[in-house]
């Protein structure tokens, strides 16, 4: 048995949740959930805790049964399947190896679980350890193995069955930083070579975003968003996308003209009209609504688009960029992140910078309530 | 230089001696008298002799009640060490809103007094005949024990992260297989070790068993009770000795078990 024969044998296969709710009394964990995953889709689930997110997985796996709803993988009912009959593999928060076992007992636990005869199920994990790098750590024990390795060994013991799902339960969030720099790349690189659909918990934002094909972004039980990391972060969908997904600059408007070109007034009595592209929610006039822009699409000093005048309370530093925070004249935090190498040595806290908006990079939302 | 010792830590220091005595005393006493040579207990004993030993061994009866107890006592520690473990495993793990009543109720034989159990066991018992039986014994003293071994599953399972037997399940193992492969390797040393103190408790518990033994089917100490009302030979600290060395033995045994599960 070597690792390439196992590569072929390997294919992910594809999630279809419909409708999935999960009541917990009254609170509803989740409410209401569509999510088609691809054969072979590495998907991020993303929220903040109690965003449902983890019972998401939890019905998948198994663990949880939901109140309605249906999972299937593979056009197969999974819903109500136990845990142990689904042949999906499971990466949990912390480590989760069992202590009393070898690394290689481990690895091998799953094939033991399927009758597999001893030497095979050695063969097939120390070929499973060395997918994750761990060739040779067979003899030793979990405690003797740093977190990132444990880490690895959980995987190896995911995959060694070659399930076609693989269910990770906010897996590097134990680990320290640059460690879980490493396991993200170690998890993309597993995920290209085995071909498997991952279905990856997360409430860290760029752990998503750099992971995942589609990111799907939860709040109280509710998927708010779903697609590539790109128009998540180029066009959320909603005000909650918008602050959740990286750094947002939010304005607050009045709409004076709905039809045609939607024009809104600014807090300081301006009226700008937008482009259609910018309108992401439809208003209607008279509103109050939301204006969004990124800290990076400002740009330093006036030009021919509009131009936002900011009272400078911060110059940070910090190599590559140079944030400048600030308020507008009505008092709402702005925040602009230009090049590190711009030339600003005149500006000092206290200071009024000017920076045009250009109006594609401009996007609107119906007002918070 | 060493600080000047002040009255509260001479006064703690001193209490704390005088308990240590007050405990290891009765062992010095009991020893040496079961080797003494008069025929009524006395001390300090005079002479050496092994005789109250040989007599011990070589008495039918003494002997009979050594085999019920240990019968009984090994019985016990199986029962108690399952039913514990099962009902622990509940409590730990279980989310049903009646734990706390199971769990009062598990340990209750420790709050109610044995007598209280002793006379309710007995009526119970001799209505439906077990009184005086080997299931009799052992289901009384299961009652007795069960606390002990909840007290330590509890504290074992515990200290196992419940995710582990997910991870089983999650590799194909079925709830039980989970239990068997994961669970139970890794609470087994605090099993054997709550199984110890059953046998223990059980071998040398005299109020139950005083009340269900019956004229032929007498356990250790019931048979010891009887031999001090009616002679009162040295024979008594001979098997008291005796029972001291097993105890200390289980102790040390149940404490190595204990300090390996410790170390994975």
């Amino acid at each position: 048995m070597n690792i390439a024969s196992a590569r072929q044998a390997v294919s992910g296969a594809s999630i279809r949740i419909s409708r999935l709710e999960k009541r917990f009394g009254a609170v509803s964990a989740v409410d209401g959930v569509d999510i088609d995953i691809a054969a072979g889709e590495f998907i991020a689930l993303l929220g903040p805790s109690g965003s449902g997110k983890t019972t998401i997985l939890m019905s998948v796996a198994g663990f949880e049964f939901p109140t309605s709803g249906s999972i299937h993988v593979d056009s197969e009912d999974l819903t109500y399947v136990p845990s142990n009959k689904r042949n999906l593999g499971m990466v949990f928060q912390n480590y989760t190896l069992f202590p009393h076992m070898s690394i290689l007992d481990n690895v091998a636990f799953p094939l033991k679980m399927r009758g597999l005869e001893k030497a095979e199920r050695h063969a097939r994990a120390e070929a499973a350890l060395e997918t994750v790098r761990l060739g040779g750590y067979g003899k030793r024990r979990p405690n003797e193995l740093s977190g990132g390795q444990q880490q690895r060994v959980a995987l190896a013991r995911a995959i060694v069955y070659r399930p076609r799902v693989l269910l990770m339960d906010e897996p590097l969030s134990a680990l320290d930083k640059n460690l879980r720099e490493d396991m993200q790349l170690e998890i993309k690189r597993l995920h290209a070579e085995l071909g498997i659909t991952v279905i990856f918990v997360t409430h860290d934002q760029s752990e998503a975003l750099t992971m995942a094909d589609r990111i799907a972004v939860l709040k109280d039980g509710r998927i708010q968003q779903i697609g590539p990391a790109r128009e998540l972060y180029e066009r959320p969908a909603n005000l909650f996308t918008a602050g959740f997904i990286g750094e947002m600059n939010f304005v607050d408007v009045t709409v004076e003209r709905a039809t045609d070109a939607v024009a809104v007034r600014l807090p300081w009595g301006e009226t700008w009209s937008l482009p259609a592209s910018a309108v992401v929610e439809p208003v209607r006039a008279g509103e109050s609504a939301v204006l969004a822009v990124r800290p990076e699409r400002l740009q330093f000093g006036a030009g021919t688009a509009p131009v936002v005048k900011v009272t400078l309370s911060d110059i940070v530093y910090a190599g590559s960029a140079l944030l400048l925070i600030g308020r507008l004249a009505d008092g709402t935090e702005m925040r602009a992140r230009i090049a590190g190498a711009s030339d600003v040595g005149h500006l000092a806290p206290g200071d009024i910078a000017s920076f045009s908006v250009p109006m594609e990079a401009l996007l609107l939302y119906r007002g918070r309530d | 230089m060493k600080p000047p010792a002040d009255k509260g830590s001479l006064a703690l220091g001193a209490c704390v001696y005088a308990v240590l005595a007050f405990i290891i005393v009765p062992l010095v006493i009991v020893i040496p008298m079961s080797f003494g040579q008069n025929d009524y207990l006395a001390f300090p004993p005079s002479g050496f002799t092994l005789k109250w030993y040989a007599e011990y061994f070589d008495s039918r009866q003494w002997r009979a009640a050594t085999w019920l107890s240990l019968q009984v006592a090994f019985l016990t520690a199986i029962c108690a060490s399952v039913i514990g473990t099962a009902a622990t495993y509940a409590m730990v793990r279980g989310r049903s809103r009646l734990v706390t009543l199971f769990q009062v109720l598990l340990i209750g034989p420790i709050i109610v007094p044995h007598i209280a159990i002793a006379v309710g066991l007995y009526l119970f018992f001799q209505t439906i005949g077990l009184s005086g039986t080997i299931p009799g014994f052992v289901l009384a003293h299961t009652v007795l024990t069960l606390p002990f071994v909840v007290f330590t599953m509890a504290a074992a399972l515990g200290k196992v992260d419940a995710n582990l037997e997910a991870a089983a399940m999650s590799c194909g193992a079925t709830r039980f297989a989970a239990f068997r492969y994961v669970t139970l390797p890794l609470i087994l040393p605090s099993l054997a070790s709550g199984a110890l103190f059953a046998f223990i408790i059980s071998f040398d518990e005299p109020v139950v068993s005083f009340f269900l033994s019956g004229v032929r089917q007498k356990t250790l100490p019931r048979r010891m009770f009887e031999d001090i009302e009616q002679n009162l030979t040295p024979i008594i600290p001979a098997i008291a000795t005796l029972l001291i060395v097993l105890s200390i033995a289980i102790l040390l045994g149940a404490h190595a078990l204990r300090s390996r599960s410790k170390t994975p």
